[in-house]
C-alpha cells in the first residue's frame, strides 16, 4: 500500500478550546489510485492534507494515528519523522497542487524559478540546464508554451497560473498528488479542461491522487474511490460508481440528491435541513444525528462505528440507507 | 521607464521651485532680522546703519530679494551667509556635510540592517522570546526622549565606563601636530565606505545569479572582508590610521545612540509586513515543496517583505544629509545640524534658507531613486 492513513487525529487549539477538524480519519491509497474527499467547507478536508504534509499552524495540535508512506523501501510513519527527514518526503513523495493557484506563487520571481527551485531542492545534483529542460518538458505537459517560464507570475492568466502550478506539482515525480480545489477559482470552461488534463497526466504517470473539493460534480470526474466528509469524520467511503448509484449514509444520499443532474431519471431535488455542527463542541453521538430524517435516541447517543458493510464499503451509519429506499428530508 | 523618469524629473523641479518659495516666504515672515542688533544699536550714525542696510540687502523690499534669490538659484548658487561673512552657505556646506553623511549614513545603514533582521526573524517565530524581547525594548528605545538617551549614553560610556570620548568629533590634542586636515581624513574614510558599499553591491549582483546558497554566502564574504581586511592594510601603512581610528572612535556613541533611538521604526515596519506575507498561500507553497525553514523565511518571505522597508530607507538616507540638530548639538558633532541651530539663533537667513533647500533636493532625488528601485525589486511594478 503506498499510503495508509490509520485514525488520524489532530485538533486546532483555540481559547475556547479544541476544534476537532480531523477527528479519527482512516483511508487507503494504492499505485495509480484517486481517492476524492468531499464536504462541506469547514468540515476539515483542508486539515487532511495539512496533517499528511505536516503544514500545520501552530495551534495545531497531533492528537494520534498514523500516516504510513511507503516509497519503495518500506513504510515510514510521516508523524514521527524528524522535520529534517520530513523535508525530504514533501513535494519529493506527497506533492500538493494548493487551493488558490492564483496565490500559491511567489509574485517576485519567475514562474520557472520556482520550479527549477523545488527541483534543486530535492537533486542538488542536477545541473540547471537540466532542470529547465525537465520544466520545459512540464510546461509541455500541462500545455504551456516552455518559452513562458522566465515569465512572471503576473504576466500569467489564472488558467495559465493553475497549468504551472501543476507543472510544479510534477516537478519531483511524486508519488502522490494532493490537489486541493484545484479549480475552485477558475470558470467551468477552464475547470472542466483542467481537470480532464489532470486526470490524463495521472493515469499516464500512473500516479495517487487526491483531490479535495466541495463540489460533487468536480469529484465525479475524476476519482476512483470517493470518502464523503462531515464534521471531521469520513463518513463512507467507497468507490465512485457505488457512492452514486448506493449511497449508504443519509448524508451521502442527501449531497447526491442535492445537485441537478441533466441525465438518468428525473429525482426530486434535496435539501439538507439545519447546519452543520461547531467542531469545538460536537454532539456526543453521530454527528449527523441533529439533521438526519432516520435517526433516534440511539443516534444522538453513541457514535456509530466506520465499518466495511459490504466489500470496500465503508459507512458509520446505525441505520444505514437500504436499496430502493427513499429518505424524506423535511425542513423543520 | 524613461518616460516615467522624465515626467517624475520635471516634476521634481517644478516641486524643487515651490519648495524654495515656501522655504523662503516662511523664513522671511520671522520677525527682525540679521541687522536689527545693529540698527537699534545707538551708538552707529544713520549713515553707517544705511550702509549695513544696504550692504546685507534689507534696502529693498522683501519680493525683489526674492527674485534676487530666485536668479541666483537658478545658477546654484545659495548666497553669502550672514554670520560667517564673507564664507558662501556652498562653501559651509561643503565643509560640513562630510562629518554629518558619514555619522548619519553609518546609524541609518546599521539601524536597518538591524531593523530588517530583528524584525524579519521575530515575525518568523511570532511571540516567542525573540519577537517578545525586541518589540518591547524597540518601544521603549522608539519612545524615550533622544536627549535623554544620548546623555544616558554619554554618562555611562564616557564617564563611568571611560572607554569613549565624552563628545567632539576629534581629539584636539592628537590633531594638533597632524599632518592632514580632519577634513582630509574624513573624506577619505567616507571614500573607503564607498568603496567598500560598490565592492558589496557587486558581490550581491554576482551572487544573485549563482544558484547555491553556499556560493552565495562565499562570494559575499569572502568580497567583503577581504575589502575590509586591506582597506585597513591600506590605512595602516598610509601611517594616518591614528588619526581615522580617532574619529571613528567619536562616532562610537553618536552611531549607536542613533541606532537604539532609530531601529524600532524599521524592525517594526519590517515585522508587520512579514507578517502579512507569512499568511500568503506562495510560503505555504514554499514549506510545501520541502525547502528548509530558513529558505522559506528569507528568500519567499522576506524578499517580498523588503519592499516598504526599502522604500523607507531610501527615503531616510535621504534626510541623512540635513543631520540632526538635537544628536549634534548633544554630541558636539559640527556638522549640519548644528549649522541650522547656529543659522537659526543668529537669524542667518541665507544660511538657514540655504540648508533646507540642500536638504529637500536630496529628499526629492532620494523619493525618485526610491520609486526606481521598486520597479527593480518588484516585477509587478512597470513605469
Amino acid at each position: 500500500m503506498l499510503l495508509s492513513v490509520r485514525d488520524l487525529r489532530m485538533y486546532y487549539k483555540t481559547k475556547m478550546g479544541y476544534v476537532k477538524a480531523v477527528d479519527g480519519i482512516s483511508f487507503d491509497l494504492d499505485q495509480g489510485e484517486s481517492l476524492g474527499i468531499v464536504g462541506e467547507s469547514g468540515c476539515g478536508k483542508t486539515s487532511i492534507s495539512m496533517t499528511i504534509l505536516r503544514l500545520l499552524p501552530d495551534n495545531a495540535e497531533f492528537k494520534g494515528g498514523s500516516v504510513l508512506f511507503d516509497m519503495g523501501n518500506g513504510p515510514v510513519d510521516l508523524v514521527n519523522l524528524p522535520e529534517s527527514e520530513m523535508r525530504k518526503y514533501r513535494w519529493r513523495g506527497i506533492s500538493m497542487i494548493f487551493q488558490a493557484a492564483m496565490n500559491s506563487l511567489n509574485p517576485v520571481y519567475k514562474v520557472g524559478d520556482q520550479i527549477i527551485e523545488a527541483i534543486q531542492n530535492h537533486f542538488p545534483d542536477m545541473p540547471l540546464d537540466k532542470a529547465r529542460q525537465k520544466v520545459a518538458e512540464l510546461f509541455t505537459l500541462v500545455g504551456l508554451d516552455p518559452s513562458r517560464m522566465d515569465q512572471y507570475p503576473h504576466q500569467y492568466s489564472g488558467g495559465m497560473k493553475q497549468r504551472a502550478v501543476i507543472a510544479m506539482a510534477l516537478a519531483c515525480d511524486p508519488k502522490i498528488i494532493i490537489a486541493d480545489e484545484p479549480t475552485t477559482a477558475l470558470d467551468v470552461i477552464v475547470q472542466d479542461r483542467i481537470l480532464k488534463e489532470i486526470r490524463k497526466i495521472q493515469r499516464k504517470l500512473n500516479m495517487a491522487m487526491i483531490y479535495i473539493s466541495h463540489d460533487i460534480a468536480v469529484i465525479a470526474e475524476v476519482s476512483d474511490k470517493i470518502a464523503v466528509m462531515y464534521a471531521g469524520k469520513f463518513v463512507e467511503l467507497a468507490d465512485a460508481v457505488t457512492i452514486f448509484k448506493q449511497p449508504m449514509h443519509p448524508y451521502t444520499y442527501g449531497l447526491m440528491h442535492a445537485f441537478p443532474s441533466t441525465v438518468g431519471e428525473k429525482t426530486e431535488l434535496v435539501t439538507i435541513p439545519g447546519e452543520p455542527p461547531n467542531l469545538l463542541n460536537p454532539p456526543k453521538g453521530c454527528r449527523f444525528a441533529p439533521r438526519c430524517p432516520k435517526a433516534d435516541s440511539v443516534c444522538s447517543e453513541v457514535e456509530p462505528e466506520y465499518r466495511e458493510l459490504e466489500k470496500n464499503h465503508f459507512v458509520a451509519c446505525h441505520h444505514p440507507v437500504q436499496p430502493k429506499e427513499v429518505v424524506r428530508f423535511y425542513a423543520e | 521607464m524613461l518616460k516615467f523618469l522624465g515626467k517624475r524629473v520635471l516634476q521634481i523641479v517644478v516641486l524643487l521651485f515651490i519648495y524654495v518659495t515656501v522655504v523662503y516666504w516662511l523664513i522671511e515672515a520671522m520677525p527682525g532680522s540679521f541687522v536689527d542688533q545693529y540698527l537699534l544699536n545707538p551708538k552707529l550714525t544713520p549713515e553707517i546703519r544705511e550702509n549695513l542696510k544696504r550692504q546685507f540687502g534689507f534696502d529693498k523690499p522683501a519680493h525683489i530679494r526674492y527674485l534676487i534669490y530666485m536668479k541666483n538659484f537658478l545658477t546654484l548658487d545659495l548666497g553669502i551667509s550672514f554670520s560667517y561673512f564673507p564664507t558662501r552657505v556652498t562653501t559651509i556646506i561643503a565643509e560640513r556635510l562630510p562629518r554629518t553623511v558619514f555619522l548619519f549614513v553609518t546609524s541609518t545603514l546599521v539601524s536597518y540592517v538591524l531593523g530588517y533582521n530583528l524584525g524579519k526573524r521575530a515575525a518568523w517565530k511570532r511571540s516567542g522570546l525573540l519577537d517578545k524581547t525586541t518589540t518591547f525594548v524597540g518601544i521603549v528605545f522608539w519612545t524615550i526622549f533622544l536627549p535623554l538617551l544620548a546623555i544616558f549614553n554619554i554618562w555611562l560610556f564616557g564617564v563611568i565606563l571611560k572607554i569613549l570620548p565624552l563628545n567632539q568629533f576629534i581629539d584636539p590634542n592628537l590633531w594638533k601636530s597632524a599632518p592632514l586636515s580632519a577634513q582630509t581624513i574624513f573624506i577619505r574614510l567616507l571614500l573607503t565606505a564607498l568603496v567598500f558599499l560598490i565592492v558589496f553591491l557587486i558581490a550581491l549582483l554576482i551572487s544573485n545569479r549563482l544558484k547555491t546558497i553556499p556560493a552565495k554566502k562565499t562570494v559575499l564574504y569572502t568580497s567583503s572582508i577581504t575589502t575590509i581586511v586591506v582597506s585597513i592594510v591600506i590605512w595602516i601603512l598610509s601611517g594616518y590610521s591614528t588619526y581615522a581610528w580617532d574619529i571613528i572612535k567619536h562616532m562610537v556613541l553618536p552611531v549607536l545612540t542613533l541606532t537604539l533611538y532609530s531601529f524600532a521604526g524599521s524592525m517594526l515596519v519590517m515585522r508587520d509586513t512579514m507578517l502579512d506575507v507569512i499568511r500568503e498561500d506562495y510560503i505555504t507553497t514554499a514549506k510545501a515543496k520541502g525547502l528548509p525553514d530558513n529558505v522559506v523565511r528569507d528568500k519567499h518571505a522576506a524578499r517580498n517583505a523588503l519592499l516598504p522597508l526599502v522604500t523607507n530607507f531610501v527615503i531616510s538616507l535621504g534626510f541623512t544629509v540635513g543631520g540632526g540638530i538635537i544628536t549634534e548639538t548633544m554630541f558636539s558633532w559640527p556638522g549640519i545640524g548644528r549649522a541650522y541651530l547656529e543659522a537659526l539663533n543668529t537669524q542667518d537667513t541665507p544660511l538657514l534658507i540655504g540648508l533646507l533647500v540642500f536638504t529637500g533636493i536630496f529628499v526629492l532625488i532620494a523619493h525618485l531613486v526610491a520609486d526606481v528601485l521598486y520597479a527593480v525589486l518588484d516585477p509587478r511594478i512597470r513605469y
